[in-house]
């Protein structure tokens, strides 16, 4: 324990001006709550204005932003929830799968798969994405409960490279230890590395996680949206129509986007950060 | 890769093969239809002209040729690299700084840290989205509006992936900091050094990783950007410029989607764009890989 | 080194069968086509109008249970239709009824409609006006509503400022009657026209409308019928004094115009705070549900001579199209559901009641008081400013850079920023139409 080291003048000056900062900072999230309270045609009109008596709805805009666009948002939120949580769970255990697979046999196949999942990481989606649709629609992997096959596509180069340099470091001889007693690979996957390897999937975890729910084209262009929306759609959905702009509503859906975000990260933060710390790989 | 050799690596080794269908196939099925396939697909495509897949008839370079005789294409290669920059040195001090002001014992630096990273958590959309009211309400303050002229869409841009991404290269470089050795810091303080030769002498070639990585993300994230494009200012303002037409804040990305967009004639030159867009991303990130890389081994 | 090295082989590697997969593909999904199990045959019906999806899916739901012929209705969002047909035609169920806007829209999917000519729905119009063919001649996308658009005027308010609609007969009598309302506008307690919004949500009223002025005079002058490769501007000058008639005899600050929204303008309208209104006959519904009873349509009047004899601008941009590419039972299916929707009397009610008028012989009349009023000067024998715009090239990109400037002009009225709109106007067309046919 440090005791009391007194803070000079400086560092007292430094935390004022972070104070200060962080206010800037919350500045556009508090836009948003102050926003989805007022009516519509306030939000245009005076955007940096607190709610007055003639402006302040309550709670109509959320109650509307339900309904908002013809597309209820609980559909979209669950469906954001669905495809976010198969994908990562999909990639969690099949590229550990992959990657502890690849580091331990010495093979052409682990070799060819090894530098494809490096070549993957350097291609934008731009260069796949048309071609992904077509394939996509093909194949059926336009639903909610089928694009997450998408993702692990899409997504298995970073996550196994990541897997990758944490397998290379844990030794061997656990796993030996494992195969002399008996153990099957599935086994000794299962309850011996896996364990191990909980830092990196945390930290995989979050990364996919923070991507797949806040991601915009690829479910708008792989995902049946004449049926299918997930949140980022649909905002950008409710951004463009003839007519009708509802500022108001707009803005409670942006603010039920967040909600479950920043409680989530609230209660996650510690974890979050050291996920997205380790997960900087050097590449 | 390999670092020392395992004596009885087949006790682990053999078995697994035998696992292979279920370790490796449905990741490796998955990786080609999500990205193998689509990647083979667009640049057998980026030679044709077609609607779907289906109807591709063979043309040749043509839409090579017509990538680069696009002057809205080299308008958002031009932003692009002029974005690239910017953001990477802005967002890369201002991180170190805070990472580096936060490290300094600071009362509440736990408090600062989660509110600088929470940005991260909202995605691109809804940032550009939130954004563009902001800017439009201070503009209008003035009597003008963000998509006036190209100055006010490229600084909001700026401003806004700088809002986004400054937490998360902080917690980067915050760990890169925590890693420098007590001794040395130690040792520094004993031989004198006052602040400024600590940072530029001790902290800074010890966080080189961390700048490495750092750079190398703002710099992909940059030129891969499109959400936060496409929601704020959408490439607009749209003028004519020596006869042909800009979108005057369009970015790589976006430009490759909307040329998508104009007709089915256009597809090949989109996806053509894309090739060209992914060589560009490609060679970046391998040359700023090698140029650190070699720079990390020398220290 | 070794790493790079790899990585480039793999590369190398990964472009040679990038290859060979070229050569294969191809042929591969030929066999695709295989005729449907089913004789019946379903339709799917991918819908523009998303006011008229309600009605839609509810009629899709009468038809199946008369009929058992399963309809699927899906509308895409606004200003979104030509990425979502694009998407939904490469799918193996592609929509077999889709929607052709105009010319231009006709080029591209000319090679996905069916010819409708000798249909029975076709024997059921009783215009051929608004169909669309193609160089062969054949009917290849049928018009089946049509809307007209104008100054929407709220006459009560005319009439307390003192004026009376017969009064405005041209622009300059348009622009007296604006300018001395807009003068008295503090005493009187509205203003004489509702903001020119430019924002995304209001902007088509005029890069997409209020353009069809100076592009019909022209057209009518040049004997124009086919999407032109350039337009001359000759009328520029007129759309330039209507502009101007809009942005200052208003109460909506013209240098923000660019976030100001639809239905911000609307609102003027109904809340009784502007006389002048610039939109369609399909506003009718929601004004009049919004509790403004005496309401009228006049053209719009730009300083063209002669245009005390001009009618509303009356086209479509809705023109159903069959896909030749599905089976034939799904062909005949979403015929047969066409001919329904036109022929069976309560279906034909509903459309005619979201869609207003609809050129069918036997459709009930339209209740829509605007296009009413547009039958009315059309008898009175006013010519009728038909919808130039459609042979609009690349329309989104053509409405976006004519946005920006006239959203520059508006905020700074002059000379110089003029030139941008003209600009926009001359060579935007012609860009455009270079990159369409190019």
């Amino acid at each position: 324990m440090k005791k009391a080291k007194k803070f000079s003048t400086a560092s007292t000056i430094l935390t004022c001006f972070f104070v200060v900062l962080c206010l800037v900072w919350l500045f556009p999230v508090f836009e948003v709550v102050i926003n989805s309270f007022k009516e519509n045609a306030f939000v245009n009109l005076e955007p940096f204005a607190l709610p007055t008596a003639e402006s302040f709805v309550g709670l109509a805009n959320y109650i509307k932003g339900l309904t908002f666009g013809n597309y209820p948002f609980v559909l979209a939120a669950g469906y954001s929830l669905l495809i976010t949580v198969v994908s990562v769970l999909l990639i969690l255990v099949f590229c550990a799968m992959s990657a502890w697979y690849i580091a331990r046999v010495n093979s052409t196949v682990s070799k060819i798969f090894y530098y494809l999942c490096l070549f993957s990481m350097i291609v934008p989606f731009q260069m796949v994405m048309f071609t992904l649709t077509f394939t996509a629609d093909k194949l059926n992997l336009n639903t909610p409960w089928t694009i997450p096959i998408v993702y692990l596509g899409f997504g298995a180069g970073l996550a196994i490279f990541m897997f990758l340099g944490f397998i290379k470091g844990l030794p061997l001889e656990i796993e030996e230890a494992a195969a002399i007693d008996g153990c099957g690979p599935v086994r000794t996957f299962f309850l011996v590395v896996l364990p191990m390897l909980k830092p990196t999937l945390i930290s995989v975890g979050i990364l996919e996680l923070m991507w797949v729910w806040n991601d915009y084209l690829l479910p708008y262009l792989v995902l049946d949206r004449t049926k299918f929306m997930t949140i980022p759609i649909l905002v950008q959905y409710l951004k463009g129509s003839y007519g009708t702009v509802d500022l108001g509503a707009t803005m409670a859906v942006i603010m039920m986007s967040i909600i479950p975000i920043i409680i989530v990260y609230i209660f996650c933060q510690k974890h979050i950060i050291k996920g997205v710390a380790a997960g900087a790989v050097k590449g | 890769m390999a670092k020392k050799k395992v004596t009885n690596v087949n006790l682990v080794q053999r078995p697994i093969k035998k696992w292979a269908p279920l370790f490796i196939l449905p990741t490796f099925a998955a990786f080609c239809i999500g990205f193998v396939w689509p990647f083979l697909q667009g640049i057998y495509l980026s030679f044709c002209n077609f609607n779907t897949p289906k109807d591709a008839k063979w043309t040749g370079i043509v839409n090579y040729t017509k990538v680069f005789s696009d002057a809205g294409f080299m308008n958002a290669f031009k932003n692009t690299a002029a974005f690239a920059i910017v953001s990477i040195i802005l967002i890369n001090v201002v991180a170190f700084f805070i990472a580096y002001a936060l490290t300094q014992k600071l009362r509440g630096s736990n408090l600062f840290r989660t509110v600088f990273f929470m940005p991260n958590l909202i995605g691109g959309v809804v940032l550009g989205y939130i954004w563009s009211m902001i800017f439009d309400g201070i503009l209008k303050q003035y009597g003008t509006y963000l998509t006036a002229n190209g100055t006010y869409g490229f600084w909001g841009l700026v401003i806004l992936v700088a809002w986004q991404q400054i937490g998360y290269m902080m917690i980067i470089y915050i760990a890169g900091l925590q890693a420098v050795p007590e001794d040395m810091l130690e040792a520094a303080r004993i031989d004198g050094a006052n602040s400024k030769e600590t940072l530029f002498k001790v902290i800074i070639p010890n966080v080189m990783p961390a700048i490495t990585t750092c750079t190398f993300l703002t710099l992909t994230n940059s030129f891969k950007m499109f959400d936060q494009n496409l929601a704020l200012t959408g490439g607009l303002p749209s003028v004519i410029e020596n006869g042909a037409k800009v979108n005057v804040t369009e970015l790589l990305a976006l430009n490759i989607y909307s040329t998508y967009n104009i007709n089915k004639n256009w597809h090949g030159v989109a996806q053509a764009k894309a090739v060209v867009f992914f060589i560009l991303v490609a060679v970046l990130a391998i040359a700023q890989q090698a140029a650190t890389r070699s720079k990390e081994v020398q220290q | 080194m070794k790493k790079l090295f790899a990585l480039l082989l793999t590369l190398a590697m990964v472009l040679s069968l990038a290859a060979c997969g070229a050569k294969e593909e191809a042929p591969a999904d030929k066999g695709e086509n295989a005729p449907a199990a089913e004789e019946t045959g379903s339709v799917y019906y991918l819908n523009f109008k998303p006011e008229f999806d309600e009605a839609l899916q509810g009629l899709a739901k009468t038809y199946t249970e008369k009929t058992g012929v399963e309809v699927k209705v899906v509308t895409a969002a606004s200003g979104t239709y030509s990425d979502t047909l694009t998407a939904e035609m490469a799918k193996d169920e592609a929509p077999t009824i889709f929607n052709i806007g105009n010319m231009s829209g006709l080029k591209d999917w000319d090679e996905y409609a069916l010819d409708l000519k000798d249909t029975a729905l076709a024997g059921e119009l009783n215009t051929d006006g608004f169909n669309l063919y193609n160089e062969a001649g054949e009917l290849k996308a049928m018009g089946h509503c049509f809307e007209s658009f104008g100054i929407i005027v709220n006459v009560d308010l005319l009439n307390a400022a003192g004026y009376e609609l017969s009064d405005i007969t041209n622009f300059e009598t348009l622009k007296a009657c604006a300018d001395d309302i807009h003068a008295r506008a503090g005493e009187l307690g509205f203003d004489a026209f509702t903001s020119a919004g430019l924002d995304g949500s209001s902007s088509w009223r005029f890069s997409g409308h209020l353009v069809n002025m100076p592009l019909f005079y022209e057209f009518r002058d040049d004997g124009v019928v086919e999407q032109p490769a350039t337009v001359t501007g000759a009328y520029l000058d007129n759309f330039r004094n209507i502009w101007d008639l809009y942005i200052t005899d208003s109460s909506a600050d013209a240098k923000t115009l660019s976030t100001s929204t639809g239905d911000e303008s609307k609102a003027m309208l109904t809340e009784g705070k502007a006389v002048f209104y610039q939109n369609g006959s399909w506003e009718y519904a929601s004004l009049t549900e919004a509790g403004l009873t005496n309401l009228a349509m006049i053209p719009i009047y730009c300083g063209v001579e002669g245009e005390e004899k001009a009618g509303l601008c009356s086209g479509t941009e809705n023109c159903w199209a069959v896909n030749s590419q599905v089976s034939e039972a799904d062909q005949k299916a979403s015929l047969d559901f066409l001919y329904w929707l036109v022929t069976d009397a309560e279906a034909a009610q509903v459309v005619v009641d979201q869609l207003g008028a609809i050129p069918f012989k036997s459709a009930p009349e339209s209740a829509n008081g605007f296009l009413a009023d547009g039958n009315e000067l059309a008898s009175a024998g006013n010519y009728t400013v038909t919808w130039a715009f459609n042979h609009t090239p690349n329309v989104d990109s053509f409405r976006a850079t004519l946005v920006t400037a006239l959203t520059a002009y508006s905020a700074d009225p002059t000379d110089a920023n003029w030139d941008a709109v003209v600009s926009a106007y001359v060579d935007g067309w012609a860009i455009e139409y270079a990159t369409v046919n190019g």
